[in-house]
């Protein structure tokens, strides 16, 4: 666990994560990645680049997907934030998860959850996407193994998948 | 007793496999999508410190004092190593060529940007990079040499004090009467080209944990390791330790594609870690650190190729020449690049003569490493490059001066001249298929209307090679010893039925743990959930590389095989003794034992595994009573080099034919790629789901290569690519749809008839969109011979080319 007495110029901030709530005393500089990794152990989040370029850190506060190596654990105080943690809920995957797995949008898995909130996050403002809007969403992403095909092939299946569990 | 691994998908103990074959659900995939498993990063161990690492901001420079004591004076520092610990307590690296490793921490000289010139160990590695501007460095900087040509001039400033000159290795490597082909060619082309340094860039870097034990001397490593247990290795000669003092455990990884080097820092957090009494040491690389001095830089090429052709547009003769500058110090296994290409030399081709003048040298940038298809794509860029250039003097059509140049399928096993043997293919029929598939006429067609109206659309042909199941001896030309490359497996059956298999390697994408799991279903006759993949360290695994040179997929179905076979084998015996009879009348199909000519006498595999765990008193005394065994599987009958580096090295030869259209936009520069189409033949495909998830990844990559990414250095050696924003990863907006088409011909050598196919399409994807690019170019009478062929060198060559035709005009 990160030890660099917070007590000293340390801020206290209070968060509701995946639906619970944790309060926690911060070093101002502490980014919000390295909060829930370190110091919520919430480790499904990734970091790729730390420079907000890669979208595998995306994480959704107050329902909008960030990159949460670019935001400061302080900013979240008083936030709703959720994590690929927050995806499967009472032991079932969500819709994106399953949708990942039947069109082998994942190889290696470490980019994926960035791509699963940042897919989360458009499906909730726009349940049936045209691929142009997916590719948008898409192209604010890296990753490395699966030259993209068979993630926008898993989005537009998630995307069928929610619009019926809807109706 | 010899065990026989079944060589096709028929001799599988079952009468229809339902898994092999096939796609099924990944057993990777729900861990990992929901954040449980666990990446080296994710790892909290009790006491644990973290690394940060100063690095060099000059090039070339002699260090002429470092002072670490305002950064050990700060709170939280526990420990900061120098140069100096490195040299008390460690080697230089083992992976270069002899002579030209260097220490894990600078000592008197730095010899690139990004050099590690000391390192601290503290409470958060937040706190440790605040030390780290703690540190004082005295540099007097030199002249540093990034251009190899400047680097092999006697005058050059050298990079190593301890080497009289900057080339490594200056070797001409003939194979046949290469002068007589030339000189009685009908035809000879000759070209230079560039491929500029780009590099693996897995979404995660390199990672680890390092505890070394400094009254034991015991080492234990956590890493985001590709091949542990040739990192144990090295990690013992590095420290002078004996072999099984020094435990790997692989944590699952974000990636490799040969990129996760990471030696330098394992090696820093290891001194750290014995500095501090051996508590836990965790360095995670950054990103920044990957970009600027990471492992995986590779391929920074000056080529000069030569092909002499015959009277009917048969290509007699290659010649390569190769200038590859390895970067300072040539560690990491980057020379291992130059000398693959010997496993497929000619590529698809008949080409009876070869010759290969390769030079290796050694510059003030980072050291190169190893990157997906190690060395054979820039050459295979190259060599279609003069096949397009032959063909279009010559006024042929680039695909059928192809197939007329291809080995014919009845010719296989097929040996090149540069010694290695080609198992099997059927060239003309992926090229067929993949015509076919573009509809290649039309798009002929397409292109002569779109040339009509000025428009610059061109369309590529290339096909390559692509070795799989790699063997050091390929890599004997650059002084790898030794041939064989084992991998293990144990299978254990437990007393109710279920089955475990044991392996060295960990998940890394390409979907080994389901591939074993389909194997071990269709051999036992169980289900996908019956079966479980773990994976061990390297002190109690079995004999394991892991993922690398194409190879995995191959070696670990002839590892589980084979143990499958060894509990058959103990099994039928015990079935045998049980019903009184012998073992060869006992007969092993979907899951059953059961005895010849005796309906209804049989037994699950389940019932066996539980009599045998269970009731070890039935059994004869020299059965050894566990429903377990461990196989390890090496490719057959590879062979030495000689001393013109021939060997049979790789065991496969999987093909592709690639077909792309692309459009310039001639104002820009920008190309897009408007189809991409590939046939390919990897024999049995195991798992068509995973392979085409490889070639989809592979293509993309080999996009990348083409068009956008290269790791910059200016003429004092300087990076200036160190961040995402300069090194252009390839997004889903450079991605084309891309359309497939399987050809199988099965490997007649191996395990079920599987091919090598991990690396795949990089192999081939950077040569066809180059090949498209300069066939878009040729009416402007130019080409591109630089990859990556970015929008700035396009618009250049388009520029001067139009200029030169509007002088010429305004002559006339």
């Amino acid at each position: 666990m990160a030890s660099e007495s917070p007590q000293q110029g340390g801020i206290r901030l209070k968060v509701r994560v995946n639906g619970e709530h944790h309060e926690s005393v911060v070093d101002p500089r502490m980014n919000l990645a390295d909060y829930l990794r370190e110091e919520l152990r919430l480790t499904a989040t990734h970091v790729g680049c730390e420079h907000g370029v890669c979208g595998i850190c995306n994480v959704l506060v107050d329902g909008q997907a960030v990159r949460s190596c670019l935001m400061l654990a302080v900013q979240v105080d008083g936030k709703e934030v959720r994590t690929v943690e927050g995806l499967a809920e009472g032991g079932k995957l969500h819709p994106i998860q399953e949708a990942f797995i039947e069109e082998h949008g994942l190889q290696c898995g470490f980019c994926t959850g960035g791509f699963m909130m940042a897919l989360c996050e458009l499906f909730d403002r726009n349940p049936s996407p045209s691929e142009a809007e997916i590719k948008e969403v898409v192209g604010g992403q890296i990753c490395r193994c699966t030259g993209y095909n068979a993630i926008l092939r898993s989005a537009q299946n998630a995307a069928a998948k929610m619009s019926a569990s809807r109706s | 007793m010899a065990i026989e691994i079944p060589k096709s998908l028929d001799q599988l103990p079952t009468t229809r496999p339902r898994y092999v074959g096939r796609g099924i659900r990944r057993v990777e995939d729900v861990g990992l999508l929901t954040g449980r498993v666990e990446f080296v990063d994710d790892v909290v161990l009790p006491r644990m410190l973290h690394c940060a690492i100063l690095r060099s901001p000059l090039p070339h420079a002699r260090i002429t004092g470092v002072d670490t004591q305002a950064a050990e004076a700060l709170e939280g520092v526990t420990a900061v190593v120098t140069g100096e610990d490195a040299r008390r307590w460690s080697l230089p690296a083992q992976s270069s060529p002899e002579g030209w490793g260097t220490h894990c921490i600078a000592g008197d000289k730095v010899h690139y940007v990004g050099e590690p010139v000391a390192a601290v160990a503290a409470s958060s590695r937040r706190v440790a990079e605040d030390a780290l501007e703690l540190i004082e460095v005295d540099y007097e900087p030199f002249e540093a040499v990034a251009d190899p040509f400047e680097a092999m001039k006697p005058e050059s400033p050298r990079v190593l004090d301890a080497q009289e000159t900057n080339v490594m290795l200056d070797r001409v490597f003939t194979w046949g009467d290469v002068d007589g082909a030339f000189a009685d060619a009908a035809h000879v082309f000759q070209e230079k080209f560039r491929w500029n340094r780009l590099g693996a860039n897995p979404t995660e870097t390199f990672g680890c944990i390092s505890e070394w034990d400094p009254m034991s001397l015991d080492l234990t490593i956590h890493g985001s390791i590709q091949s542990p247990g040739m990192f144990g290795l090295g990690r013992a000669a590095t420290f002078g330790l004996p072999s099984n003092k020094v435990n790997i455990i692989s944590h699952p990884h974000g990636g490799s594609f040969g990129g996760k080097g990471g030696t330098r820092g394992c090696d820093i957090s290891c001194l750290l870690s014995r500095k501090v009494g051996g508590r836990p040491v965790k360095w995670i690389e950054d990103r920044g650190e990957y970009l600027l001095s990471g492992g995986g830089q590779a391929w920074d090429r000056h080529y000069e190729v030569a092909l002499a052709l015959d009277a009917q547009g048969i290509v007699t003769g290659l010649k390569v020449g190769l200038v590859d500058d390895l970067g300072a110090t040539g560690e990491a296994y980057g020379a291992i690049s130059a000398a693959k290409p010997l496993a497929a030399f000619t590529g698809p081709y008949t080409i009876p003569v070869a010759q290969y003048d390769l030079k290796l040298v050694a510059t003030n940038k980072l050291p190169c490493g190893p990157y997906r298809g190690m060395g054979p794509p820039p050459h295979f860029f190259v060599l279609e490059q003069m096949m397009d250039i032959a063909a279009r003097s010559l006024g042929e059509d680039p695909a059928e001066f192809r197939r007329k140049n291809f080995i014919p399928a009845d010719q296989f096993p097929y040996t090149i001249p540069s010694g290695n043997e080609y198992d099997s293919g059927n060239y003309g029929e992926v090229l067929d298929q993949v015509l076919a598939l573009s509809d290649y006429s039309a798009m002929r067609a397409a292109q002569a209307e779109a040339r009509a109206e000025g428009r610059l659309v061109g369309v590529g042909v290339a096909s390559a090679i692509e070795p799989g199941v790699f063997d050091w001896n390929a890599y004997a030309i650059v002084g790898m010893p030794g041939t064989g490359v084992p991998e293990g497996a144990t299978v254990n059956i437990d007393i109710l039925g279920n089955a475990t298999v044991r392996v060295g390697f960990s998940l890394e994408g390409q979907g080994q743990y389901t591939l074993i799991t389909q194997l071990v279903a269709d051999y036992f006759g169980y289900e996908p959930e019956d079966v479980r993949v773990v994976q061990l360290d390297t002190q109690s695994a079995p004999p394991s590389f892991g993922p690398g040179g194409s190879r995995l997929g191959v070696a670990i179905t002839g590892a589980v095989l084979g143990a499958c076979e060894r509990i058959r084998e103990k099994m039928a015996r015990v079935v045998a003794v049980l019903m009184q009879s012998e073992a060869e009348n006992i007969e092993f199909m979907d899951g059953k034992f059961m005895l010849k000519g005796a309906p209804g006498a049989e037994m699950t595999v389940a019932e066996v595994a539980g009599t045998m765990l269970a009731r070890s008193d039935l059994l004869p005394p020299d059965i050894d009573p566990r429903p377990e065994a461990t196989h390890v599987w090496t490719a057959a009958g590879r062979t030495p080099a000689d001393e013109q580096g021939r060997a049979k090295s790789y065991l496969t030869a999987a093909h592709a034919v690639h077909i792309v259209q692309v459009e310039i936009d001639a104002e820009t520069g920008m190309v897009e790629i408007q189809r991409y189409c590939l046939a390919d033949d990897c024999g049995t495909r195991l798992n068509p789901d995973t392979v085409e998830g490889q070639t989809e990844g592979s293509v993309v990559q080999g996009i990348g290569a083409a068009l956008l990414e290269e790791y910059v250095y200016d003429e004092g050696a300087q990076p200036l690519t160190t961040s995402f924003m300069d090194y252009l990863m390839p997004t889903v907006f450079d991605a084309p749809k891309i359309e497939m088409v399987a050809v199988v011909t099965p490997s007649p050598f191996t395990p079920l008839g599987a091919k090598g196919c991990g690396e795949g399409a990089i192999h081939t994807t950077p040569a066809a969109v180059m090949c498209a690019i300069n066939d878009a170019l040729a009416p402007l009478g130019t080409s591109a011979r630089e990859v990556p062929a970015s929008p700035m060198r396009l618009w250049k060559l388009i520029s001067e080319a139009r200029n030169r035709a509007s002088d010429e005009s305004n002559d006339d």
